[in-house]
């Protein structure tokens, strides 16, 4: 029997004139690792909001049809009950987490519920959850990562059958969300666990999921084993889902009729290496170097350092004796590990945060002889958290605001080009925070560049978006070189960096570890390794094949590599 | 004046950055959990408090005022409050009672008028910083803890230490919120003694504003939090006996205890003899 049995669930939010789910049916075996995918709206969430009991029990609403977990119906438990049977991860977990220190947090719900073991559940909750030695530090004291896995050890500490997690590696770099994945392997195969994962990044699916169901407007389109599921490119991209960029140079192939037409789509690098073997790289005519004279420079670093104060102890050193030029014209992606003083490095710019040591000139002038307020005449910051930008009831005022209090003439004409330029002129009126993810980037570009900022500074400006979302981002950074001078973008997302930076800035341990291109930074194996970061999988999948290439779309692969001509 | 004005007016937002007080509320609450005063229990910390938050509201004699206000300052520099901890208390005393007393010395006043100021500075002093000693000496969770053995709800308790747990997340956002309007605003010139005024009244009037922002943005988040504690059994926890008792079971009365209660016993019996004898 199956651990997880839902039959026509149609649930409808109070309010909502249509329901978010309908008619869905899914059975889910014991110990399978699912993924669930699809686009933003089809109710992901609200299902696994269904099986955890907080519908209907916590949020009410239209709710019909049976949802069984372990052959009892989630209508005859509370969620107490529940809660022990499936843990649940939020998206925006940090807000799940309230206690200040961590075995605290992790053995918090077993306290609750009675449990008289609940400090030796907790320590194995984070055992199991690779926190081990960190068991006495206050919350803050973690990283964006190491926060995720406690909120994990807090589902664990229960015992629950089933864990779910909705977008677990949304905000982390690459290293440390493949420790989550690994950490869910282990739990998977060697406790048992059956894993729920809603997940955008296909080839985490590829490399840890079973399962993939594919979910479209409250209705499950399909659930297949992950290799047939990802094969299905053209369903999956009519949902705004990409597969893995292996599957879809296969798939691409297998249109041109260079593939076999049956055959199974390979889903990760090294299935591509494989059954690409008759391809070869064919010698790519170099760019021509335009060797102009380098452009002049907008901003410079001498000798910088930095540093924030800790709750305890000596301050926490960023950096020390950075120099850095920043020109005219450039795409800067700046990339690191979380904690590599990405952040920092922006705030530096904008003279929020004031070196140590050292200087910082900005056209000519010290940093430190302006204020923040005469800076941001220059240089614009559009933060992670887009709601922090919103400051004013609608995003238009938003939009007005800067150039309203600076008198600036037309300000109303300049915000209604703005609007229609980010596509925002039908959400005028409304307030940011209540924007989808996509629109409230948008809005916060917009509100960034009402100045017209010589230098844009984004941190992380596609993290937490879907595929789609993303896409149109990109889209947007490219519309916008001619309002702006030098953009300079804080990433983790390297399919972006790929396709958008001419200048790559590699960020390691409080010190540039790398300045250079596209070519200079991801051809160097050793420095890869070194600062944790990893190229796009069609890149690697290039270089699998042939030493020498350098592919970072799957465009650039299918032009680049052709069949040998002697088979 | 204008010089001070001017350090006043470039200070606020500067140096008094929300950086700044966001790194000492959460030094003064869990950046001194090694202290002698942390480590003790809190039930004994919340009687003594009791004791030094009451009495000396009813007594009037100096020795004995000056005998607690040396004790309680004692304890403050043991439970190694943080510095803005202090300077509000200071700030405190002096506009309460401390401008009147200084005043009063510096325009020749004698004994008979300087007397009663001091022993109400004296007072005043020595309730606050038993205060300081107990709220900011001992970390959220035990304090909460204590509360609860006292017969608290455990709303009140659950709060306490939510309200730390929350501080410093409230506060970033409350820093972001405040630096995207100062970055998108604009100042008024401040080089006249006028205009400083004018953008001292700025700087406040957009700290004000950004409270609108901060609140739908944690209302924006606490959504997530209401679900994640209904999950993690904190309405289950409420009406359970058991679990009331487990939580108090950590809290235990050591030697430590017995001495810091001997000896603030020992020292308010030789304050209230030594007023005897005077």
């Amino acid at each position: 029997m199956s651990l997880i049995h839902i039959q026509d669930l149609t649930f409808t939010y109070p309010g909502a004139s249509t329901p978010i789910l309908r008619n869905f049916s899914l059975d889910v075996e014991a110990g399978d690792f699912l993924a669930v995918v699809g686009n933003n709206g089809c109710g992901k969430s609200t299902l696994c909001k269904t099986l955890n009991g907080l519908i209907p029990h916590f949020i009410a609403g239209d709710f019909s049809g049976t949802v069984l977990v372990d052959g009892e119906n989630t209508l005859d438990m509370d969620v107490g009950t529940l809660a022990r049977r499936v843990g649940y991860v939020y998206q925006d977990f940090e807000n799940q987490i309230v206690r200040p220190t961590v075995l605290d947090d992790a053995s918090y719900a077993c306290l609750n519920y009675g449990m008289e073991d609940y400090l030796d559940r907790g320590k194995k909750a984070l055992e199991l959850s690779g926190l081990s030695g960190r068991e006495k530090d206050y919350i803050w004291q973690l990283s964006g990562g190491q926060t995720h896995l406690l909120a994990l050890a807090g589902a664990l500490a229960l015992g629950p059958d089933v864990l779910i997690l909705d977008e677990p590696i949304a905000q982390l770099d690459p290293a440390h969300a493949d420790r989550i994945y690994q950490i869910l392997r282990d739990l998977n195969q060697k406790q048992g666990k059956t894993i729920i994962v809603i997940e955008h990044h296909t080839e985490y699916i590829a490399d840890y999921c079973r399962h993939v169901l594919l979910m479209k407007d409250g209705r499950a389109v399909w659930k297949l084993p992950v290799r047939e599921a990802l094969g299905r490119v053209e369903e999956l991209e009519e949902s705004s889902i990409f597969p893995p960029q292996v599957t879809i140079a296969a798939s691409r192939l297998q249109k041109q009729g260079r593939y076999l037409p049956c055959a199974p789509l390979p889903v990760t690098v090294s299935e591509g290496t494989r059954a690409f073997q008759k391809l070869s790289w064919k010698t790519q005519p170099a760019p021509e170097k335009a060797k102009a004279e380098p452009p002049r420079p907008v901003a410079s670093f001498f000798n910088v350092s930095a540093s924030y104060r800790s709750v305890k102890g000596e301050p926490h050193k960023v950096f020390e004796d950075l120099n850095l030029t920043l020109r005219s014209g450039e795409n800067i992606a700046l990339v690191g590990t979380n904690g590599a003083g990405k952040s920092t490095l922006m705030k530096l710019l904008t003279g929020l945060i004031r070196p140590g040591s050292g200087n910082i000139s900005l056209g000519g002038r010290l940093i430190s002889e302006a204020s923040p307020e005469e800076i941001s005449q220059t240089v614009s910051l559009v933060y992670q958290n887009p709601e922090d930008m919103f400051i004013k009831d609608s995003i238009k005022n938003d939009i007005a605001y800067a150039m309203q209090a600076r008198k600036i003439p037309d300000w109303e004409e300049k915000t209604r080009l703005l609007l229609k330029r980010f596509r925002l002129t039908d959400l005028a009126n409304r307030d940011g925070r209540l924007l989808s993810g996509g629109q409230m980037r948008r809005a916060s570009l917009a509100i960034g560049v009402a100045l017209n900022p010589k230098i844009l500074l984004l941190d992380e400006p596609t993290a937490n978006l879907d595929i789609a979302t993303r896409k149109e981002i990109m889209y947007t950074l490219k519309e916008m070189k001619d309002i702006t001078e030098t953009v300079m973008i804080a990433t983790h997302d390297m399919q972006l960096v790929c396709e958008w930076a001419d200048r790559i800035l590699v960020l390691h341990q409080g010190r540039v570890a790398a300045d250079g291109t596209r070519d200079e930074i991801f051809a160097d194996r050793r420095l890869l390794d070194l600062v944790g970061i990893r190229p796009p999988e069609i890149f690697a999948l290039g270089r699998a094949l042939d030493e020498r290439a350098l592919c970072y779309t799957v465009d650039d692969f299918l032009n680049a590599f052709k069949e040998t001509r002697d088979e | 004046m204008s010089k001070w004005m001017q350090k006043l007016s470039e200070n606020i937002l500067d140096k008094f950055s929300m950086d700044f007080l966001r790194s000492q509320v959460l030094k003064n609450a869990y950046g001194n959990d090694d202290t002698v005063i942390a480590g003790l229990d809190p039930r004994i910390l919340l009687a003594w408090y009791l004791f030094f938050a009451i009495v000396p509201w009813f007594a009037d004699d100096i020795p004995f005022l000056l005998g607690c206000f040396l004790l309680v300052m004692v304890t403050t520099v043991l439970a190694r409050v943080a510095g803005l901890v202090l300077f509000l208390f200071v700030l405190g005393i002096f506009t309460q009672t401390g401008y009147l007393l200084i005043f009063t010395l510096l325009f020749g006043g004698d004994a008979s008028s300087v007397a009663p100021l001091l022993v109400l500075t004296l007072k005043v002093a020595t309730v606050s910083l038993a205060s300081v000693t107990v709220f900011s000496g001992l970390d959220p969770d035990r304090l909460s803890n204590g509360l609860m053995w006292y017969g608290c709800p455990e709303r009140l308790s659950f709060s306490i230490s939510y309200a730390y747990r929350m501080l410093p997340i409230l506060m970033e956002e409350f820093q972001n919120v405040l630096l995207s309007y100062r970055l998108r605003g604009n100042p008024p010139a401040h080089d006249t003694a006028a205009g400083k005024i004018r953008y001292l009244v700025y700087q406040v009037r957009i700290i004000i504003q950004s409270f609108y922002p901060l609140m739908l943005n944690t209302a924006k988040r606490s959504r997530t939090t209401v679900e994640a504690l209904e999950l993690r059994g904190y309405r289950y926890a409420q009406s359970s006996r058991q679990v009331r008792r487990m939580k108090l079971a950590s809290l235990k009365v050591t030697l430590n205890d017995l001495i810091f209660l001997t000896a603030s016993i020992l020292w308010t019996a030789v304050s209230i003899l030594a007023s005897g004898l005077i």
